[in-house]
């Protein structure tokens, strides 16, 4: 299953953690990240967004004709048009200030202007096309503004019905409640959103993150294996240490990835209203497109569990090529070795340039054309 | 062939002779009405399109805004137009990609290059969508002799597997009228010489054979009315009218020139009759009588493929003989990246030429190359990896002043190409509401 994830990284450590997350299921072959966006235009959420998905998986070549930043559209960053960035301060921006006790800067990235980003809408929509159908789930843990965008793109509707088996997102309280911050950031949008959005609809209320926290107390320990972690540093930016976070955006995750596997009970269906103040209701019906999780007690310290697992894992291998997975990395195993011990050095001790990662880079396209079986023309 | 002294000379006037002779004329001072506003030249759209990418180490200019400094190596034979164009960086085209089609980049890079859409993997039952340039030719074709011209100079197969199951159809078109129906460029220059100035078929056998014996020129015909036509004319129209004629002689003589040496020149070749076995010769030929086409209003919308998507023509004209499709596969091989970083080049030098030509035909205070879109670029960037992204695109002439050229202009990553194909129909005067996989028109303000 391809995950789609949309989370207001540069602001919420959930969102960060949900991306340790889904590189521990990708390292089980049970999810890959098909494209990733910040709901905000700022430059800094994006630097820090790279720089968490470059801990896990390799830059591309930067500079002409190298392809830059995310040669490829998975490793590109979306991120909405936006106006001044006089005012970018994200609350996780000090993570970029970090530095090794030599003093340099722990956590860099070449993103350098907004050029190197993408348009989120259009980035999910391209990325969306590339799957099989009912092959991709949309996670959502920041305002709707984006997914709204996506689906307003000419054709995006039947694509969006075609290709996402699912949509996850943490916005509002249930069964009723709020009004709940990320509807708040854009109540229009998330009203819009729950309306007419053309496919199912999970929410992941206000009421799950607070419930299930993630336990501030296990990070030094689960994140030691690496000297440096992003992840990890960007928790202990939140509060003093140690403190619990409330992590809708892991439950989301989690539920996207494993929906069938009973972390959480799931509410009948149903339709799911904003109202214009934000707040959220929810009406029982049959033909309901929405649901909401519900936490099940008994089911709480086995997710707990697994948060901490998958958050905390350590760099997927990176799938070969023609595998489109991990599936296919038994006859990479040397490499990815290699590749992972390098990875799990602090990343300012990475070289930038992987030659055995970037090798594909040089490589033909699998089957190419039989062109070159033309006659030769004058 | 009328007209009435003191009144302005109608735009679309063509001299004609016998047979279907017919010659479209530039834009005059005659044509300007002698009160009221002056009409202003027509802003032409001219797609230029070569295959298996470009290097693009050494295409993309390395500073975005104006352009300074040294131009990186393809560009080089364009310094004397730095002024004249804008690179563009960044636009995508996700069409071109697999999208779980599997293999057949060049298929699918030519296909959608200006139609917008996947292209329906098959040899058989093809699918495109109207291309943008059919767009604009639906609307505004009307104005003009020919609603669009279609050029090529290499593959006109259409059916059969080009590439890893596409049609040739999709390799070897640009232009697309529906759905299914592609507009095959025209190879042959001869066949465009009378396509443009008439049709050989329509004389009668007696003027067919008069014609071959005395190898006359199409000038011959219509002498009558070029001689009516300038003694109405003053001094400086009479001038431009004389380069004008002259440079369709020099076309026709560089024809017979063709048309004698691919008598005597590789015959065991499978030639169109004309073709110069010369790339360059070729190209000029064409591209000249595209010029003329453009400067006498025959048409606004042109397409040209320089050669068709995924060739391995050879190029034994720079000391190239290997196919450019397998020299573009180069796997980081130094001598293989040197091969292709030529060809890049020697297109772009084709190009100078073709710009050159533009350039010096005056339009009142402004030529033509000021009152065009030549767009020059390719359906893949890097022809090694097969990428859709970054992809090479030069927007070559003024659009009529709406483009402040001599700039290097990136746009955001993943930018669609369609978003520059609206654009492109916006200043056409083609309104349409949605194209491809547009997500909007590129930013107004960036271009001019």
């Amino acid at each position: 299953m391809g995950i789609a994830f949309e989370g207001d990284l540069g602001n919420r450590i959930d969102a960060l953690l949900a991306i340790g997350m889904l590189n521990g299921f990708s390292a089980k072959t049970e999810a890959r990240r098909i494209a990733l966006a910040i709901p905000r235009a700022s430059l800094k959420a994006a630097q820090i967004t790279e720089v968490v998905t470059a801990f896990y998986s390799p830059r591309a070549i930067a500079g002409p004709g190298g392809g830059g930043v995310g040669g490829n559209p998975e490793g590109v960053i979306g991120m909405p048009e936006g106006a001044s960035f006089a005012t970018d301060a994200p609350t996780l921006a000090p993570l970029l200030l970090k530095t090794t006790p030599e003093g340099t800067p722990a956590y860099t990235s070449p993103l350098a202007r907004v050029l190197d980003t993408a348009d989120n809408a259009v980035l999910f929509r391209n990325q969306l096309l590339a799957q099989f159908d009912q092959n991709a789930t949309i996670v959502l843990a920041a305002p709707a503004t984006g997914l709204v965008r996506l689906m307003s793109l000419y054709g995006a509707g039947p694509q969006i019905t075609a290709k996402v088996k699912r949509t996850v997102v943490t916005l509002g309280t249930y069964p009723n409640g709020g009004p709940e911050n990320t509807i708040k950031g854009d109540v229009a949008a998330a009203r819009r959103f729950f309306a007419d959005w053309p496919g199912p609809i999970v929410a992941v209320g206000s009421e799950v993150g607070e419930a299930l926290p993630y336990p501030g107390a296990t990070i030094e320990e689960d994140f030691a294996w690496a000297p440096a972690h992003p992840v990890a540093d960007a928790y202990r930016l939140g509060k003093t240490m140690p403190y619990d976070a409330p992590v809708p955006a892991l439950a989301a995750m989690l539920y996207a990835v494993h929906p069938d596997d009973g972390y959480f009970k799931v509410s009948e269906p149903g339709t799911i209203t904003v109202l214009e103040d934000g707040r959220t209701t929810f009406t029982a019906s049959a033909t309901g497109k929405h649901r909401y999780l519900i936490v099940d007690p008994e089911q709480k310290d086995r997710v707990i569990k697994i948060y901490r697992e998958m958050a905390s894992s350590k760099p997927a291998p990176r799938a070969g090529r023609g595998g489109r997975g991990a599936a296919n990395q038994n006859q990479n195993q040397n490499q990815q070795q290699q590749q992972q011990n390098q990875q799990n050095q602090p990343p300012q001790n990475r070289p930038q340039n992987r030659p055995q990662q970037n090798q594909p880079q040089n490589q033909p396209p699998e089957a190419d054309a039989p062109a070159e079986a033309k006659p030769p023309t004058p | 062939m009328a007209f009435v002294t003191g009144k302005a000379l109608p735009r679309r006037t063509f001299l004609r002779g016998m047979g279907a002779a017919a010659i479209g004329l530039p834009f005059l001072d005659a044509m300007v009405p002698s009160l009221g506003a002056a009409p202003k030249a027509p802003v032409r759209l001219a797609f230029l399109y070569v295959p298996n990418g470009i290097d693009m180490k050494n295409w993309n200019i390395e500073q975005e805004g104006a352009i300074a400094g040294e131009l990186p190596r393809v560009l080089k034979p364009l310094e004397a137009f730095r002024d004249d164009f804008i690179q563009v960086g960044n636009l995508t085209h996700n069409s071109g990609r697999a999208l779980l089609d599997g293999a057949g980049d060049h298929g699918r890079c030519s296909g959608s290059y200006l139609t917008g859409i996947q292209v329906k993997k098959t040899t058989v039952d093809i699918k495109a969508s109207v291309s943008c340039d059919q767009l604009i030719a639906n609307e505004i074709g009307d104005q003009t002799r020919f609603a669009s011209l279609e050029l090529g100079m290499d593959d006109s197969r259409q059916a059969g597997d080009c590439d890893s199951g596409y049609s040739c159809a999709y390799t070897n078109n640009l232009a697309w009228r529906s759905e299914t129906q592609p507009l095959p460029p025209i190879l042959d220059p001869r066949a465009l010489f009378e396509r443009l100035f008439g049709e050989n078929a329509n004389l009668t056998p007696a003027e067919k054979e008069r014609q071959a014996r005395y190898r006359r020129s199409i000038l011959d015909f219509i002498t009558g009315d070029t001689k009516k036509l300038q003694t109405s004319l003053g001094p400086t129209d009479r001038r431009k009218l004389d380069e004008y004629l002259s440079s369709i002689r020099e076309v026709e003589r560089q024809l017979e020139k063709a048309e004698r040496e691919s008598l005597t020149i590789n015959p065991g070749m499978a030639k169109p009759y004309g073709v110069p076995p010369d790339f360059g010769e070729h190209f000029k030929l064409m591209s000249d009588m595209l010029a003329i086409a453009l400067q006498a209003d025959l048409t606004r919308v042109a397409t040209f493929l320089m050669t068709a998507e995924g060739t391995s023509r050879a190029y034994r004209e720079i000391g190239i003989p290997d196919g450019h499709h397998p020299c573009t596969h180069h796997q980081g091989k130094a001598d293989l990246m040197e091969k292709v970083t030529q060809i890049n080049e020697y297109h772009t030098k084709q190009l100078a030429g073709f710009l050159t030509t533009l350039k010096s035909m005056k339009e009142g205070d402004s030529n033509v190359l000021d009152n065009s879109i030549i767009v020059y670029g390719a359906g893949l960037s890097d022809g090694n990896r097969h990428l859709h992204e970054d992809l090479p695109t030069l927007l070559i002439g003024k659009a009529g002043g709406k483009f402040k050229t001599g700039r290097r202009v990136v746009y955001r990553k993943e930018t669609p190409m369609c978003n520059l194909h609206l654009t492109l129909m916006d200043h056409m005067g083609v309104t349409v509401e949605n194209f491809g996989d547009a997500s909007g028109r590129l930013d107004p303000a960036s271009l001019s």
